[in-house]
């Protein structure tokens, strides 16, 4: 009987750990049960508090910074906000388990990869199309309005705030092994070749790991992907967003470059954050995980604008391609809401956003980001001079105009940022040919199209 | 002469026990029984997270995915490796640790039990902190040890190496698992009756004979208390591969647990992973029942 009991209990045991956290899931279709019948705007009632859950959006991780904001627009409306601050460590899991629970918040502050292509494309998210008229859709820029449509034409995401993400280099280690001649410090480009130059005088000055392919997980993955794609030139989805596309030819060409590349090593023991900490110790000469949050702050360590530990000067530069023009990686951040049911509740949220994002407020909320405005002009107030007072933002205004196509909104987008970095894992853990590179990249890629 | 109880006396003793048992019993059903009944009901659903797409109902189609998965499969052996080096290495060490010990002054005891125990009660990130650091590829103090002792010309990714990740994962493993069975070892050998031991040893026998002849019967409960506890804890090893590895490089660290977590959260397939964990209670049910199996035939 006791061994039986005993049994019975290791059982147990496991099942409720394997069955945590999922316990509400077949309760998710409820929520398309009985969906919010959306009241036409002007008969809705406006609830007086919503609540927020952010992800740390460049300023957007201060609880100080945000504070200030919320507070001004519950004087102005009378609409409290409470805010949850998210990691990007855990703030999936978080939002997932409050959707399957039916405790999700009213609003969110993320990219489309997750609004539009994630909780909007799964049913959890409010249409907000009804926003953009056509004023807004000639001022926002054209990359990000689309990046906030699902393919069916419902807007899952307004936008507030966009970047391109960009690589780094230390100055001094350039200058000391005589490789700054192979930057353009005034367009902050270089070509394929020019990087590689600057590589092998930076190892043949410094040894070890001049800077990394980091693929311990999918942190800071942009930042290997838009070295990959612009090397030789090669894409990681087609032109719709329909299929990934990363196993063309041009691919394996820079992963074997890469590979065979001394001082550039694959290490599946960081990620983009561990890099960016290698880069400001001086460990690392380069990063590829980079941005103008970073430029300001480097390693989030308040050292210093544009600095290492060490007090060395930090160059930000695009990604080298043959032709020296990059295409970067975009991040587009804005608000969505949930569909909580509540019809009050998705008023107020509503409002908050064109409060944030389309009004006399926005060159504020835009500056608390760090980042650059996804639009020209807001209710008539002019926004291309945000940041007219910082020279950092104005210098990184020049990579902007090389904003990419922001494929990140693909089908299956989850799934493939994990196939790309056991991708980069098994290339390199190979023998380096290209016969085994090439094996890698089908495989994953094609585990990427099959979701 | 035995005394009766009145069926009156005796029902209202019966009703007393299971209001007393209630508490308990609310939460071990609501927290145990119903998740463990839903785990095994949505394993065979194509249950996912969209809220526009019902849950389907396909049999045994996700037990029969499984066996079909490569990842699922990578991540089943390493578990598999897991278990069978951290569970004898586990028992073999903590009983030799234990037996060292537990005749010591309760100064030096209580050194010994707070040095082994302490990793047991630190939080798993912290561990996991200082282990990531000591692993480090570029300035950790294991490549720091090994170059300055001329072990090594190169500095050795620990973690970013398919061939010493799993290996470095189970030492982790080790040391937090070995302070609980130390302190049980410590226990179990301190109530051992030691007038059979000296009487033994009045009769000749050896400090080997005392121990397999006499101790080692009467620690066996403990043993297999430690066989089956560790056994479940190394099949549940997450926290770890979350933190350092995510299951990388090559997934030479994927357990079925991470896999569980990667496939039911980051690709919201519910009822995937949900077959996972009943094919994991199943394995690990079986080697519980062969431990208790193997602990009565001794």
């Amino acid at each position: 009987m006791k061994k039986i009991l005993a049994l019975v209990m290791a059982l147990c045991m496991i099942f409720a750990l394997a069955a945590c956290g999922q316990s509400a899931a077949p309760a998710a279709p409820a929520a398309t049960e009985a969906p919010a019948e959306e009241a036409p705007a002007e008969e809705a009632a406006v609830a007086s508090s919503i609540s927020l859950w952010t992800y740390p959006v460049g300023g957007y991780g201060s609880e100080e910074t945000v504070k200030a904001i919320t507070d001004a627009f519950t004087a102005e409306t009378g609409i409290e906000v409470t805010v949850e601050y998210l990691t990007y460590a855990d703030g999936d899991d978080k939002v997932n388990t409050a959707l399957t629970a039916g405790q999700a918040p009213d609003l969110i502050m993320e990219g489309p990869e997750r609004l539009v292509s994630n909780w909007g494309a799964n049913g959890y998210m409010v249409d907000i199309s009804d926003m953009f008229d056509d004023t807004d859709k000639s001022e926002i820029n054209a990359a990000a309005l689309a990046a906030c449509f699902a393919p069916d034409g419902a807007a899952y995401e307004y936008p507030l705030v966009m970047t391109a993400h960009c690589m780094a280099v230390n100055l001094n280690a350039l200058k000391e092994a005589g490789a700054d001649q192979y930057v353009d410090l005034e367009s902050h480009t270089w070509t394929t070749e020019q990087f590689a130059e600057a590589v092998k005088a930076l190892y043949a000055k410094f040894g070890g790991t001049v800077g990394a392919v980091y693929c311990g997980g999918q942190g800071g993955d942009q930042g290997t992907r838009a070295l990959v794609n612009n090397y030789y030139g090669g894409t990681f989805t087609n032109a719709e967003h329909t299929a990934y596309t990363w196993d063309d030819a041009k691919n394996i060409q820079a992963l074997k470059t890469l590979y065979d590349m001394e001082g550039i090593d694959f290490d599946a023991a960081i990620v983009g954050g561990d890099e960016i900490a290698n880069f400001y110790n001086g460990v690392f000469k380069m990063a590829f995980c980079w941005n103008i949050a970073q430029q300001l702050n480097p390693n989030s360590a308040g050292t210093g604008e544009g600095k290492t530990l060490n007090g060395d000067d930090i160059v930000f530069m695009a990604f080298p391609s043959e032709d020296g023009v990059a295409n970067l990686q975009g991040g587009i951040w804005g608000l969505g809401v949930f569909d909580n049911g509540d019809a009050a509740k998705i008023e107020a949220a509503k409002t908050f956003i064109k409060w944030m994002c389309d009004s006399e407020h926005t060159p504020e909320a835009v500056r608390a980001s760090n980042f650059f405005a996804a639009r020209s002009a807001a209710e008539g107030v002019d926004l291309s001079g945000v940041w007219a007072d910082n020279e950092i933002m104005n210098e990184y205004t020049k990579l902007m105009p090389m904003l990419g196509d922001y494929y990140q909104v693909t089908t299956g987008w989850a799934a493939a940022r994990t196939a790309w970095w056991n991708m980069l894992q098994q290339v390199g853990a190979s023998d380096g040919s290209e016969d085994a590179i090439a094996a890698a990249v089908a495989e994953f890629c094609g585990q990427a199209n099959a979701q | 002469m035995p005394q009766t109880v009145s069926p009156r006396l005796r029902r209202k003793e019966t009703i007393s026990a299971y209001l007393f048992l209630l508490p308990s019993l609310v939460f071990f059903l609501g927290f145990v029984v119903f998740p463990m009944v839903l785990c095994i009901v949505t394993s065979f659903f194509d249950a996912n997270m969209n809220a526009n797409k019902p849950d389907v109902f396909i049999g045994l189609a996700n037990y029969v995915e499984l066996w079909q998965d490569k990842v699922f499969l990578k991540a089943l052996v390493n578990t598999i490796i897991i278990v069978l080096v951290s569970v004898p290495v586990v028992c073999v060490f903590s009983l030799w640790v234990a037996s060292a010990i537990y005749r010591m002054k309760e100064g030096p005891l209580s050194f010994f039990r707070v040095v082994f125990y302490l990793p047991v009660v630190t939080g798993s990130v912290a561990v996991t902190v200082v282990w990531k650091w000591m692993y480090n590829n570029y300035y950790g103090i294991f490549n720091y040890l090994l170059k300055g002792a001329g072990l090594i010309e190169k500095n050795i990714n620990w973690l970013g190496d398919p061939k010493y990740a799993l290996a470095c994962i189970i030492i982790i493993l080790l040391t937090t698992s070995v302070g609980q069975p130390i302190v049980l070892y410590v226990s179990a050998l301190s109530n051992v009756d030691n007038s059979l031991v000296e009487a033994a040893e009045v009769d000749g026998a050896t400090n080997m004979q005392c121990f397999w002849r006499i101790k080692w019967p009467q620690i066996m409960p403990t043993t297999l208390y430690i066989l089956v506890i560790t056994t479940i804890n190394s099949f549940q090893c997450f926290a770890l591969i979350q933190l350092l590895t995510s299951g990388g490089p090559n997934y030479a660290t994927e357990t079925v647990m991470y896999y569980i977590y990667y496939t039911a959260f980051k690709l919201y397939r519910f009822g995937y992973g949900n077959a996972m964990g009943v094919i994991l209670a199943i394995f690990i049910a079986v080697l519980s029942a062969v431990q208790f199996r193997l602990a009565k035939e001794s």
